[in-house]
């Protein structure tokens, strides 16, 4: 890499580390671009090269963290137990557990799902196909078990529970976020979920 | 005129004007809030200005301030009052039907409202994940819970043998209200047609309504 590609990568790489920790440690609304350029040792101007606003900011910070909660899927994928529910717990679980390090983060997140104005971040939330991918294949696996009706819409299924999974997340705001609880909650969500999905009579 | 005679008047004068104080009161206020909502739907929360307000619905900030505590107060007062004309269409749209009909009216019907006018609703959904404001919001929600219309319905559902008496029906309700909060978000952001949604919605329901369905065999009579 050149000088100029070394030095561009190095001040986006120091401009998401530090809007990564800003908007967990103030929040997302009250970061504003000089104070994440200030915490990164960098130009205002040079944060607006990289990125093309705050919420592009927010958008890469959360694609930045994608890989690490990826990597944890995979080391923990193999090990799955149970009825295709359980599993399907233990992948939730390992959202929450993961995301709830960085609460505030995921909430920005969230709230940018609803921005949808022109300009808006509008978030990818829900739409992340590998995530997407893993909640399938544990689903696609339950068929093949017999635990899923055979004609079982499976994007269909993934959008009710993503959609249970997030909206848990407005009672975590308050009480800076229970692992447990939340888990506890998506545990029986998808318990009533696989209620109607097995193999009709 | 003596100061019991002046006092006489000032006491009828006292019974009398509570009652127009208090309609202006109220009127000052309707006015605040019809302003506050058309600016909180058009710039969002933190878009909107107390000045602004104030000067759209023709008040001073003072005016404002002697009716809402301050801005998220009044967000929140405009949101409540948006989501208990929801509730009374959906409640509406339930009339007369059977449970689980009456459950996909209810959320067709809300749809409709709200496909027909984002803007606040995108304003509400993007505040409820703070920490201050979105609580305050929530709690308002109490209010006008939409539990409230889906609750008899359910409990219709379980009386009438469609649904487990065993089903936690909170549990229900709130999975209903989480899928259609983002159908509604996946429809404005995929600028989807209105027919598609209600569609997908429908069939979203009744994955989480199958949930909490009695088996066949378990229903009793003929």
């Amino acid at each position: 890499m050149g000088g100029r590609e070394a030095q561009k990568a190095d001040t986006r790489a120091r401009v998401l580390a530090a809007a990564r920790d800003l908007f967990e440690e103030v929040g997302y609304d009250e970061t504003t671009v000089r104070a994440i350029a200030r915490r990164a040792g960098v130009s205002v101007g040079s944060v607006f090269t990289g990125f093309s606003c705050k919420a592009d900011v927010l958008g890469q910070v959360m694609a930045e963290r994608l890989a690490e909660l990826y990597a944890e899927i995979e080391r923990v994928a193999p090990h799955l137990r149970g009825s295709t529910a359980d599993r399907c717990r233990s992948l939730f679980a390992l959202f929450y557990a993961f995301e709830l390090r960085r609460l505030r983060l995921f909430l920005a997140f969230l709230a940018s799902a609803f921005d949808w104005r022109a300009g808006g971040a509008g978030s990818g939330f829900g739409a992340n196909k590998r995530l997407r991918a893993m909640v399938r294949g544990c689903l696609a696996d339950g068929i093949a078990r017999g635990e899923v009706r055979a004609d079982a819409d499976l994007d269909l299924i993934i959008d009710v529970l993503v959609a249970a999974y997030a909206w848990n997340y407005r009672t975590a705001a308050g009480d800076d976020g229970d692992v447990a609880r939340l888990t506890a909650l998506m545990d029986r969500q998808i318990g009533l979920v696989f209620e109607g999905l097995g193999p009709r009579a | 005129m003596n100061q019991i005679a002046i006092g006489g008047l000032r006491s009828v004068a006292q019974v009398r004007r509570p009652t127009r104080r208090a309609l202006a009161k109220q009127r000052t206020r309707e006015k605040i809030a019809a302003a506050a909502r058309t600016l909180f739907t058009e710039r969002g929360y933190d878009g909107a200005t107390i000045r602004d307000i104030a000067t759209a619905a023709g008040m001073s900030t003072g005016a404002v301030f002697a009716n809402f505590t301050d801005k998220s107060d009044l967000f929140a007062e405009i949101v409540v009052a948006e989501r208990q004309a929801l509730v009374q269409v959906m409640g509406d749209a339930a009339a007369a039907k059977p449970p689980l009909e009456a459950i996909q009216a209810m959320f067709e019907a809300a749809a409709e409202r709200h496909l027909g006018d984002l803007a606040l609703f995108r304003a509400t959904m993007s505040a409820i994940w703070s920490t201050g404001l979105g609580e305050l919001v929530r709690n308002r929600f109490a209010r006008a819970a939409v539990g409230d219309v889906l609750g008899p319905c359910l409990r219709a559902g379980v009386d009438c043998g469609l649904l487990r008496g065993s089903t936690d029906l909170t549990l229900v309700a709130d999975m209903l209200w989480d899928c259609y909060v983002s159908a509604i978000r996946r429809a404005a952001l995929e600028g989807a047609g209105g027919e598609a949604v209600k569609r997908r919605l429908r069939d979203e329901i009744q994955i989480v309504l199958a949930g909490a369905r009695q088996a066949q065999g378990q229903l009793s009579g003929p």
